[in-house]
């Protein structure tokens, strides 16, 4: 058989380099807490949890003969894990997520029921990697796993009870000990993600006049100003369908996790908090304090609900289907303990978040194209959609009994988090990519100035 | 959408092209300035060299022409402008001579006011046709059947005066509704079914369908009645004239219209009215939703059936059977869009719907050729004419076919005046600029991009008239990719609903091994693999592919 111990020191050599890992460096320490071996003949899988400095991560490792060179590792050279000696002989240990024939034994694992005949690795995620079958259903391995539930499954578990279908409801779970480690959901075939819809917009919007049949004796001056609303690809009415369906996700999910009393105080403390990562002449201070005092000063059960949300709720996160917007991924943001991601917050919390990510998508459009004069049309996109995505919203949400009473403290709550999210995004932006920090930059300003 | 239909043959109709023909806007053989029956005969070159396998002539039937010629008054008589019953025979043999096929529209539903049917049943209520119509001595029943015509018609009942009562008509108060109860009427209908057939006649187009009975307590519509008598008519043709096609006019939602085709015993082809909206939508949207979403809607139907899909028609742009707001949200996308309210409600042609612009006509045609069912083509569409809003609703896509930049159009050497209606001469879309004499001249014309295209159409025929539908996941939305499979003859569409150029990726992994080949210019591109396949399309641009085996490939 194998020496998985062996496996140990690649590893911790291995394991910094996959970009679920959450640390920068080698783990100080690394052992692995469970294993599972299926197959004796090549290829072998062997399924690990190993945890590294506090962390626990899901390690799935192929094992081919060392002669075989396998296409699919052409080209990954960072899936190779280590030589290896086994009961068959020399061997090589890899991801096996890339391996066909593999990822075919890791869906019978969590699913014995279901059967495929092709697989493919759609692409690494922060903190999964998803595997589809026959274009059909989609597994999604969780490489860095929590104790308790994962909320993926937890939330696409209570939506599909509540009768939500916006979601794709769980077909499979896999569960090791304390440890949710896989999720099988259809595959939302034919979908496309929110954010190329929206581009495609802009596109088409920002280049309306290239082409429009001006008569020849108004050549000198100028072409009118197009008007979002006469666009071809106009996004409004999908954006108000967008807003119905989230809508409907907050309603169920208030259904199914309970509402909780709203406290605007706490909420606008925590803002405060992120606010002092700012630097100086970011925003008008006085601007910032007016959002936020407006929010504490709504007090209890002005502010509406405090519900379970999504967390990280932007247009990557909705796909549109033939049968209308998808929403996905209720993991939150990976980077947070799993108690602070469950914590309840404001519905207009995610509002927000696809509010921003509105002006985000309007923002690079924008830059796309570099040409001057586009401010303005890009303005009228944002609010256009803005305006449509909160009347579909609201229609379903409002009689939910999650929004604040007064519609009047609506956008008392939403620039409060608005304010929250842009204040993320800048330090995301200056971390990663400072050539976008204008963007969460300038929505900034336009907050603080509008109060 | 279209059941696979492997190891039969198929009937011709599922694989045809089909002609829509306004008789008298197509050429005019006596130069009397309104087109004829003859005068198509005398056309049937382009007809044929296009590459159109059947026309569809709308009605030619003697009639007050209230409604277009909808309103029959004799059905075993031509409209005297348009010739004789000769004609028609002599048309309908040039057709066959050169394999094409001629259907014709035949309403069912009701009559002229002005038939002789009418007349007789209206005098009293023991005539012998006293029953052939349906009469009441109130105008309150049937309270559910809603009025179609609502902008001209306050009531499916109006009273006559000479046998006062009141008579039924689900259409304008000039067509009274023939009463289906009466074995008569129904013998009577049949004998006009068998004498266009005997004639020679390959099918009909059957106007308003779903109307033919009555029946307290419902809308009047889709009655099993009306079913049962289809399945009759069906039976009696089959058995008479084998190879006829029924072509039903339901103007319903997909999942309504399939009951039309019945086990396959009923009609052989139903219209597909949405999607036909919605690929303007799409290019107009840059997005494939609008069509994809529809397609999803779109019941299997049973083999040996096809639908009929068009881009445009002699009728507006249809929106009536959208009002289903729930159903459809894409009524409001198009009552808020200003251009395609402004274009709906009245007709246009394809042309200007589309701006002129020859990439998208390309497009769409490319859609229209490669999704399932019979496409219908409509006189004129071919050379990229345009319309005559101020002519008013219909008329303004029923103007004279331009033939050539002479006099009329080429259409008539009649005096100008005693056209039917004006050729159109402004400097976009007039006869000067487009007609079909300058476009087969110039070898770069959409005529002969049209002929080309029917052209590789005809060559895959099976696939594209019997083969199954799958569309392909792309996380492009601008990118629309089906494949479309009959046994093992698959082809791969793609188009980009987009004016810029698109990148697309397909999973095509389980067709590893195949090759794609481009069918217009017969290129080889390279086989497909395990990975995504990467395409990229210009703006507007489509590809028709055959995967074929590729060569050294293990099978």
């Amino acid at each position: 058989m194998i020496d998985l111990e062996s496996l140990v020191p690649a590893l911790s050599e291995w394991l910094p380099r996959q970009r679920w890992y959450s640390g920068q460096a080698e783990p100080t320490s690394l052992k692995i807490v469970d294993q599972e071996i299926r197959g004796d003949r090549f290829p072998i899988l062997v399924r690990l949890l190993v945890e590294a400095d506090a962390f626990v991560y899901q390690v799935v490792v192929g094992v081919r003969g060392r002669d075989e060179h396998p296409e699919f590792l052409r080209g990954h050279d960072q899936a190779f894990i280590a030589d290896v000696s086994t009961h068959q002989g020399e061997a090589i240990a890899y991801d096996a997520v890339l391996d066909p024939e593999l990822a075919l034994v890791i869906l019978d694992a969590v699913a014995p029921h279901e059967t495929a005949e092709r697989a493919r690795l759609m692409g690494a995620e922060q903190s999964n990697s998803s595997i589809v079958y026959d274009e059909r259903v989609i597994l999604k391995l969780f490489r860095r796993v929590q104790r308790g539930h994962n909320p993926e499954v937890e939330v696409t578990e209570a939506l599909a009870a509540q009768g939500f279908t916006n979601v794709p409801e769980p077909l499979a779970t896999q569960r090791v000990g304390e440890f949710d480690v896989a999720i099988l959901q259809p595959f939302l075939a034919g979908a496309s993600e929110g954010w190329s819809l929206a581009l495609t917009s802009l596109r088409d919007l920002f280049g309306m006049n290239d082409t429009s049949s001006i008569p020849i004796v108004n050549l000198d001056s100028p072409p009118p100003p197009p008007d979002p609303g006469q666009a071809g690809g106009d996004f409004s009415g999908e954006a108000a369908r967008l807003g119905a369906m989230t809508g409907g996700m907050h309603v169920a999910l208030a259904e199914a996790f309970g509402r909780h009393d709203a406290d605007a105080g706490t909420w606008a403390a925590a803002i405060a908090t992120q606010i002092e990562a700012l630097e100086p002449g970011d925003v008008d201070p006085d601007g910032v304090d007016a959002i936020l005092e407006q929010l504490t000063d709504l007090g209890a059960g002005a502010a509406g609900a405090a519900i379970r949300v999504h967390g990280d709720y932007h247009l990557g996160q909705v796909l549109r289907t033939d049968a209308g917007w998808f929403v996905l991924d209720f993991e939150g943001e990976p980077a947070r303990p799993l108690d602070e991601r469950r914590l309840p917050s404001s519905p207009l919390k995610d509002v927000a978040g696809m509010l921003r990510s509105f002006h985000y998508a309007s923002a690079v459009a924008r830059t796309e194209r570099d040409e001057g004069a586009l401010e303005d049309l890009a303005a009228a996109w944002e609010d256009r959609n803005r305006q449509a995505f909160l009347r579909g919203y609201m229609r379903v949400a409002g009689p939910g009994g999650i929004l604040p009473p007064d519609p009047g403290c609506v956008g008392a709550v939403l620039a409060a988090f608005e304010l929250e999210k842009a204040v993320y995004e800048l330090g995301y932006e200056r971390a990663f990519r400072p050539e976008w920090a204008h963007i969460p930059l300038a929505a900034l300003r336009r907050l603080t100035e509008a109060t | 959408m279209t059941e696979e239909t492997e190891g039969t043959e198929g009937s011709w109709f599922q694989r045809a092209v089909f002609y829509e023909v306004l008789v008298r806007g197509f050429f005019d053989s006596n130069n009397d300035g309104t087109g004829d029956i003859r005068g198509i005969t005398e056309r049937l070159d382009h007809i044929q060299w296009l590459g159109a396998d059947c026309l569809w002539l709308l009605p030619f039937y003697q009639s007050p022409l209230r409604d277009g010629g909808y309103d029959i008054s004799d059905f075993y008589s031509i409209l005297t402008e348009y010739g004789d019953l000769a004609d028609v025979v002599e048309l309908v043999e040039e057709c066959h001579r050169r394999d094409l096929r001629i259907i014709a529209d035949l309403v069912m539903n009701h009559t002229s006011d002005a038939h002789p049917w009418f007349q007789e049943s209206r005098q009293d209520r023991t005539n012998p046709k006293a029953d052939w119509y349906v009469w009441s001595d109130d105008d309150t029943r049937y309270p559910d059947a809603r009025i179609i015509f609502v902008d001209t018609e306050r009531s499916n009942w109006s009273w006559d005066p000479v046998r006062e009562q009141f008579y039924w008509h689900r259409f304008f108060s000039h067509q009274p509704d023939l009463n289906y109860d009466n074995p008569e009427v129904q013998r009577a209908m049949l004998d006009v079914v068998r004498f266009w057939l005997d004639v020679g006649l390959d099918g009909f187009r059957l106007d308003a369908v779903p109307y033919l009975f009555e029946r307290d307590g419902t809308n009047g519509e889709n009655l099993t009645e009306t079913h049962d008598f289809l399945k009759r008519l069906r039976k009696e043709v089959d058995i008479s004239h084998p190879g006829t096609v029924m072509l039903a006019e339901a103007n319903q939602w997909p999942a309504d219209v399939v009951d039309y085709y019945g086990d396959g015993d009923e009609c052989h082809m139903c219209f597909h009215f949405p999607l036909m909206p919605r690929m303007f939508m799409a290019v107009r949207r840059e997005q494939r939703y609008p069509i994809t979403e529809i397609l999803a809607q779109t019941p299997a139907i049973p083999a040996g059936c096809q639908w009929g899909i068009f881009l445009r028609n002699h009728d507006e742009l249809t929106l009536e059977m959208v009002t289903d707001d729930e159903r459809d949200y894409m009524y409001n996308e198009y009552a808020k869009d200003p251009r395609m309210k402004r274009n709906v409600g009245i007709s246009r042609r394809l042309a200007p719907l589309v701006d002129n612009n020859r990439a998208v006509s390309e497009l769409l045609h490319a859609l229209l050729f490669s999704l399932p069912g019979s496409p219908v083509l409509y006189y004129g569409d071919e050379i990229g004419m345009g319309d005559n809003i101020y002519l008013g609703d219909r008329d303004g896509v029923r103007t004279p076919m331009q033939w050539t930049p002479d006099r009329n159009a080429g259409f008539s050497k009649a005096d100008f005046a005693q056209l039917y209606l004006p050729p159109l001469m402004d400097p976009v879309y007039g006869y000067q600029a487009v007609n079909v004499e300058a476009m087969q001249r110039d070898p770069g014309s959409f005529l002969h991009w049209m002929q080309r295209v029917l052209q590789v159409r005809r060559q895959h025929g099976d696939v594209l008239g019997l083969g199954s539908l799958e569309i392909l996941s792309a996380e492009n939305p601008s990118v629309l990719a089906f494949l479309r499979q009959l046994g093992d003859r698959i082809m791969l569409c793609v188009n980009n609903l987009s004016r810029f150029a698109q990148p697309v990726e397909l999973q095509l992994a389980r067709l590893s091994g195949r090759m794609p080949v481009e069918l217009f210019g017969r290129v080889p591109f390279p086989a497909i693999g395990e990975l995504p396949y990467l395409l990229t399309l210009g703006g507007h641009g489509f590809y028709w592919f055959e995967l074929v085996d590729a060569p050294g490939a293990m099978s």
